[in-house]
């Protein structure tokens, strides 16, 4: 049965469109070997792996629907940057940022956003516009404090 | 609706991953 924010349609054809989705239930009392391999400490835990089962993206904790696929295409966004694919790695963190304003994954899609630019262009100006946008927008984030050295880049 | 076909062996999720190259979502959950 699909519960909490799968019980939203989006959530449910995004998954199923985009993903192989896997269920591990955890027992505290007696740690499975997946959760020991993954660290799982606290329920919900929620991991976006590559095709090969590497980690790239975690969530801990209960996350509303908005957020939660906000959280499913950044972890897919760093997939593709961690794996030097700029350009998929451009066009997801783009869609975070753009489908889903009020997320709270929004500022992280934007810093990666920017330094995805800069190592698809090799232009430094895409970091320069990835602090001017957390500056202007998230001026309170962690993200717009990372990006601080960026500041310096001319325009 | 669209049924979400979850799977419950990891190292199974991985191998359909590895043969359609899709991303693997992982769900750690707790009944209690």
């Amino acid at each position: 049965m699909n519960t909490g924010p799968y019980s939203d349609e989006k959530v449910q054809k995004y998954i199923a469109e985009e993903f192989i989705p896997v269920k591990s239930q955890c027992l505290w009392d007696k740690r499975s070997e997946l959760m020991k391999q993954f660290d799982i400490a606290w329920t919900p835990t929620l991991l976006v792996h590559d095709s090969t089962g590497k980690e790239h993206h975690r969530i801990v904790g209960f996350v509303p629907v908005n957020d939660f696929l906000a959280h499913l295409k950044l972890g897919k966004a760093k997939m593709f940057f961690n794996r030097f694919r700029f350009a998929d790695a451009i066009e997801n963190f783009t869609t975070v940022i753009e489908q889903h304003p009020d997320a709270g994954a929004v500022p992280e899609a934007i810093f990666f956003l920017g330094v995805a630019n800069y190592w698809k262009s090799h232009d430094p100006k895409g970091l320069r516009r990835a602090y001017d946008t957390l500056a202007a927008r998230f001026p309170q984030s962690e993200w717009a404090r990372r990006a601080q050295p960026y500041k310096q880049i001319p325009l | 609706m669209t049924d979400i076909k979850w799977e419950k062996d990891f190292h199974k999720a991985v191998e359909l991953a590895g043969k359609t190259h899709k991303p693997i979502f992982q769900d750690f959950w707790f009944d209690g």
